[in-house]
């Protein structure tokens, strides 16, 4: 199996405390992917229009550059892009009209047809490391930190690209492996409140709170999440959320990827706290899970 | 197209000597260069030296000194419009400076007196940037390395590719403000080729002692210029710029200051005033003149219409007797006939081989004595390579440098002329060029002072239209200089000359009547007109056929 | 050499090329350019260096029978039998004006100047139309993930043409957006060069007044002794060559 790794464009942006420790941690758990040479922006969000083949030339390009790597799988950490890459990667697959059409556009590059299988980092995780070796490979278990996963909407629907459809507590599987609890929390398959936040703020700022909520009542000490915009929703803008609802909490939020880092003693610089709020930063040193000094 | 069969077995030769060639050149073994005797000797064998191709000037300020009859026809030609015909009372633009010429020179110039708070108009005849700086390639000299090199010995080295008749102070002027040049360029966010820890990469070039050719890869003057132009751009406040808008004439007040010029709209076919307190003439060069027949590497607008034009203001000129031949320019593909191969593939380690396969001189002469020594070889020794069309060349051994430097380099190093000759189905990392002298730089010009300033107040000159930096042969990597230092200096200059005040005086274009007047009275204009303002490139049985077209000079 | 010279040297035969749709007899091994200039056209626009590196000639053609798109510098491409051909002298393209001073060297200046950068879809429309075989797709996809050295690498070849504009599906003018990369990645993000700095102060302070002042007083002669007697620093040494003597020097 050659994999290869797209990253998108957000990681090497403003959610590098996505990636960096991600890559440590594969590399330290002896998995090998290589970022592929050239790629474009994934497309950023599926196009729903079924007629609007043009934003699915994105995605494909990419999968076409994941091929002529010799790549058989091409792996994503940021669920938004893992979203628009599988969801393209199926219709390719399953509609050979479309297909047809989308390899006629693009004549410069070799037919596609789907050989590449796109997967997301946790499921990738899951099925090449194992929660049990996960677990064994950890040296600072963060014992007593209780940890809502949020899978919000990408990893998760539609159904035929669900990293949970088989597993349907992957995320959970993952938090216990790292030594922590996985908390029972209702609203981990909502909507993050999405580009509302922007265009319609209040529904925005609704949604997210809605989420915050349901991560307060079930005493969670911490949120996971695996998408650059949950973080802006829930992360950057939850000061707003918190100043616009009545009786919530502030919860800090990290990505899934750096509290993997800490878990596996990885430099604590690798996981990027810095762009994550400080809150993040006080609940690992409160807790001891780092070092005051190192943060 | 590729090389023919009869060209493939003819490369044979080089691929011959070519082992033998590596290893003398990482021995450092070097054929000598010549002494200033034995220069003197081979330049016999430059076009300059030919007497036939020049003559003395009948009129204007440099009367009696002979140049190329292509510069001199435009000199002794009259006006291309009536001067009674201009509205000089109704200026279509007022501003405090003119820059003429939208080249590196202009644009610098342009740069810097916006940024002393000048209104600049910058007029040119086509685009903003279509200069032959955007052409230069191989680099841009400075001595900025202290622990070798200074600006002692780049003085040094432009004086004796100048042959010792350069001015000295615009010398000193050029080498003491060449490592600010690249600083400024730097900061203007210029690509140089780098080390990573910021150290600026310098190579060798002809006639240089010291390795002070700093470069971006092999666009140096692409690069130069679409930065600078960026930043022009970037004081529209200030810069405003015309486009397709040749200057034809100059245009005085009645105390004789330079007050603007005339200007001609290339298509509406307008002519129109533009008044300035001050004006930057930056036109630069001839090559579209083809002296003496020679292919060139020059842009379009190559025509030396700013000499013509100071000229009739009453600025002499200097060292216009000389002109430059680059010793490498393409004969082969004959599409790409007269552009410029880098002598920076020569600082590279590539050698000049005849048709026997054998080097017949240094690679790092100076210009002049390069172009001789290759027509000397094609014309008189009989060992040029022949091409399918009659021509000769000269091969340069272009895939020695991946030899010397290891394979890839060519692509890396040299793109641009990589791209061109793959488009020919010639790849120049495993097939040597075919070169031959091309028309490349004008080394006289206007005379000026290092502050930028002419004998007419109010006209301050830069780049290539200027003449005595260079003497009578400029170095690789001195003009990309020139027009950076002399540019910058000309904008501040002119932005000092506003600050004490321009007292604006009723406009005039007396000095074009007397000048018609002149050229009349020697009967020497034969009814041509100047300035030229671009080749005639038209067929002639087709021009037969034009019944009803009207040219003026070569403008239909 | 005019085009006329060079008809008679060719003795080519003559091929048809169509400009504008319009049938002209030209000689086959001519460049569309100086195919133009020998059916009768004069340029004013469309022609500038006339050596493949100012972008004032860009052209697209199509071959008979055949659905793409062709481009290539009029000044570089050779005519080939029946190409259906026009030269864009010129496109319109949004250029933001920007204070390179204060601008930061980070993906936040790229973004709020050229937000169109997002409309991009992947098209490969810009790429497939370059003459000078950029990838420009790739340069737009680096700028838009932020790494602007990328950008400005990818991007070095352009000669800003426009023709990636002509096709753009998202608008934009992509070629000025590089050229801000380019600026931001040479300027402010490459590392200085100590050196330079050193020289200008040194220059600044006066070192070589007195040496230069020198060398100007001299005779012809004495120069010519002190040119021919200067130290040559070797070809294919190494930077940190010094010369024997540190004459001249700072």
């Amino acid at each position: 199996m050659t994999i290869g790794y797209y990253p998108g464009c957000t990681l090497k942006t403003k959610a590098a405390n996505l990636e960096v420790a991600a890559l440590a941690a594969l590399d330290h758990l002896g998995i090998e992917v290589a970022e592929l040479p050239r790629w474009n922006c994934c497309g950023a969000v599926f196009s729903l229009a079924t007629d609007d083949l043009i934003h699915q030339v994105a995605p494909v390009r990419n999968l076409i550059r994941a091929a002529e790597q010799g790549c058989d799988t091409v792996v994503t950490i940021c669920s938004q892009c893992y979203n628009t890459l599988a969801r393209a990667n199926r219709l390719v697959r399953e509609d050979a009209e479309k297909r047809d059409t989308l390899n006629r556009f693009m004549t410069e590059e070799p037919d596609y047809a789907g050989e590449v299988e796109v997967v997301h980092y946790l499921s990738l995780l899951r099925d090449r490391v194992g929660w049990e070796r996960l677990r064994a490979a950890v040296t600072n278990p963060l014992t007593g930190l209780r940890v809502a996963p949020f899978y919000g909407c990408t990893l998760v629907r539609p159904g035929d690209v669900a990293i949970d459809a088989v597993d349907p507590a992957i995320l959970e599987g993952f938090i216990a492996a790292l030594g922590a609890e996985p908390v029972s929390f209702t609203a981990a398959r909502e909507c993050c409140g999405s580009y509302q936040m922007i265009a319609h703020p209040e529904e925005g700022l609704r949604r997210a709170a809605k989420v915050i909520a349901a991560a307060n009542a079930s005493a969670a000490d911490a949120l996971i999440l695996s998408c650059p915009l949950c973080e802006y929703n829930l992360g950057t803008r939850q000061g707003d959320v918190v100043a616009a609802h009545d009786g919530l909490e502030h919860v800090p939020t990290f990505y899934f990827t750096q509290l993997l880092g800490v878990a596996l003693g990885l430099d604590p610089e690798l996981c990027r706290l810095d762009l994550s709020g400080p809150a993040a930063t006080t609940l690992l040193t409160e807790r001891k899970y780092i070092a005051a000094a190192t943060a | 197209m590729p090389y023919t069969p009869e060209l493939k077995e003819l490369i044979k030769a080089v691929e011959r000597t070519r082992p033998e060639r590596v290893e003398r050149k990482r021995r450092g073994e070097e054929i000598p260069f010549l002494s200033l005797d034995e220069r003197k000797e081979r330049l016999k064998f430059h076009p300059d030296f030919k007497e036939e191709g020049r003559r003395p000037l009948q009129v204007g300020p440099s009367k009696g000194y002979a140049i190329a009859h292509e510069i001199a026809d435009l000199l002794e030609a009259g006006s291309r419009v009536d001067p009674d015909r201009i509205d000089l009372s109704a200026p279509a633009y007022t501003t405090d400076v003119l820059v003429i010429g939208g080249g590196g020179a202009g644009t610098s110039a342009a740069i810097l007196a916006a940024e002393r708070g000048a209104n600049v108009i910058l007029a040119t005849k086509l685009r903003h940037g279509d200069a032959n700086t955007m052409m230069a390639e191989g680099g841009i000299q400075a001595a900025t390395k202290g622990h070798k090199d200074s600006p002692y010995f780049h003085y040094l080295d432009v004086m004796g590719g100048g042959h010792f008749t350069n001015v000295p102070e615009l010398v000193e002027t050029l080498v003491t403000q060449a490592p600010d040049a690249i600083r400024w360029l730097e900061h203007q966010g210029v690509n140089f080729t780098k080390q990573a820890d910021g150290t600026l990469e310098t190579i060798h070039g002809g006639g240089t002692s010291r390795k002070r050719m700093h470069y971006a890869a092999d666009i140096t003057g692409a690069e130069i210029m679409r930065t600078i132009r960026d930043e022009a751009r970037n004081h529209a406040d200030r810069i405003s710029v015309l486009e397709f808008s040749p200057a034809v004439e100059l245009v005085l007040d009645e105390s004789g200051h330079c007050a603007g010029a005339v200007l001609y709209n290339m298509e509406t076919e307008e002519y129109f005033v533009i008044r300035a307190k001050a004006v930057i003439m930056a036109t630069g060069g001839c090559g579209r003149l083809h002296i003496q027949g020679f292919m060139t590497t020059n842009h379009y607008g190559a025509t030396a219409d700013g000499i013509v034009l100071g000229y009739r203001a009453g600025v002499p000129v200097a060292f216009l007797h000389t002109v430059q031949y680059h010793p490498t320019g393409i004969v082969f593909p004959e599409q790409a006939e007269g552009i410029l191969i880098t002598e920076k593939f020569r600082g590279a380690g590539a050698n000049l081989v005849n048709v026997e396969g054998n080097q017949f001189v240094n690679e790092r002469e100076p210009r002049d004595v390069e172009a001789a020594s290759i027509i000397k070889e094609c014309v008189h020794e009989g060992k040029g390579v022949p091409t399918p069309t009659g021509r000769l060349g000269i091969w340069l051994d272009s895939p020695m440098i991946e030899q010397l430097a290891g394979e890839g380099t060519v692509k890396r190093e040299f793109p641009g002329k990589y791209i061109l000759y793959k488009r020919f189905d010639i790849d120049i990392s495993k097939e040597p060029m075919l070169i031959y002298p091309t028309l490349h730089y004008q080394n006289g010009g206007l005379e000026f002072r290092p502050s930028g300033e002419t004998c007419v107040p109010g006209l301050f000159i830069a780049g290539e239209v200027a003449g005595g930096i260079h003497g009578a042969n400029r170095l690789m990597g001195n003009s990309l200089l020139d027009i950076i230092v002399f540019g910058r200096i000309a904008g501040t200059s002119a932005a000092d000359y506003l600050a004490a005040g321009v007292s604006e005086g009723k406009l005039s274009l007396d000095h074009v009547r007397a000048y018609n007047a002149e050229v009349d009275a020697a009967g020497v204009s034969d009814g041509r007109v100047a300035p030229a303002i671009i080749p005639n490139y038209t067929d002639p049985a087709v021009r037969e056929r034009q019944l009803t077209a009207h040219y003026v000079g070569n403008v239909r | 050499m005019d085009t006329a010279a060079l008809t008679e040297k060719v003795a080519a035969k003559a091929v048809p090329i169509y400009i504008m749709g319009k049938r002209y007899e030209v000689p086959e091994a001519l460049t569309i350019m100086k195919a133009m200039e020998y059916a009768g056209y004069q340029y004013i626009r469309g022609c500038g260096c006339r050596g493949g590196v100012c972008g004032a000639c860009a052209t697209v053609y199509r071959k008979a029978g055949d659905y793409k798109i062709y481009t290539g510098l009029a000044c570089q491409t050779v005519v080939e039998p029946d190409m259906y051909l026009a030269q864009i002298p010129f496109y319109p393209a949004n250029r933001a004006t920007y204070d390179f001073e204060s601008a930061e060297p980070t993906p936040e200046t790229v973004f709020k100047l050229y937000p169109e950068l997002f409309r991009c879809v992947a098209c490969n429309a810009c790429t497939k139309v370059c003459p000078m075989d950029v990838e420009v797709l790739d340069y737009v996809s680096a700028l838009k993930r932020g790494d602007l050295k990328a950008a400005a690498e990818i991007s070095f070849d352009c000669i800003q043409c426009g023709l990636c504009a002509s096709r753009c599906m998202g608008e934009m003018a992509q070629y000025h957006i590089a050229q801000l990369a380019r600026r931001l990645a040479g300027g402010k993000l490459a590392a200085k060069a100590e050196h330079l700095g050193k020289m200008c102060a040194d220059i600044e302070g006066g070192a070589f007044a007195d040496l230069l002042g020198g060398l100007k007083s001299m005779s012809v002669d004495e120069l010519k002794k002190v040119y021919t007697e200067r130290e040559m620093e070797p070809h294919m040494g190494a930077d940190e060559w010094t010369p024997a003597s540190s004459h001249g020097l700072a």
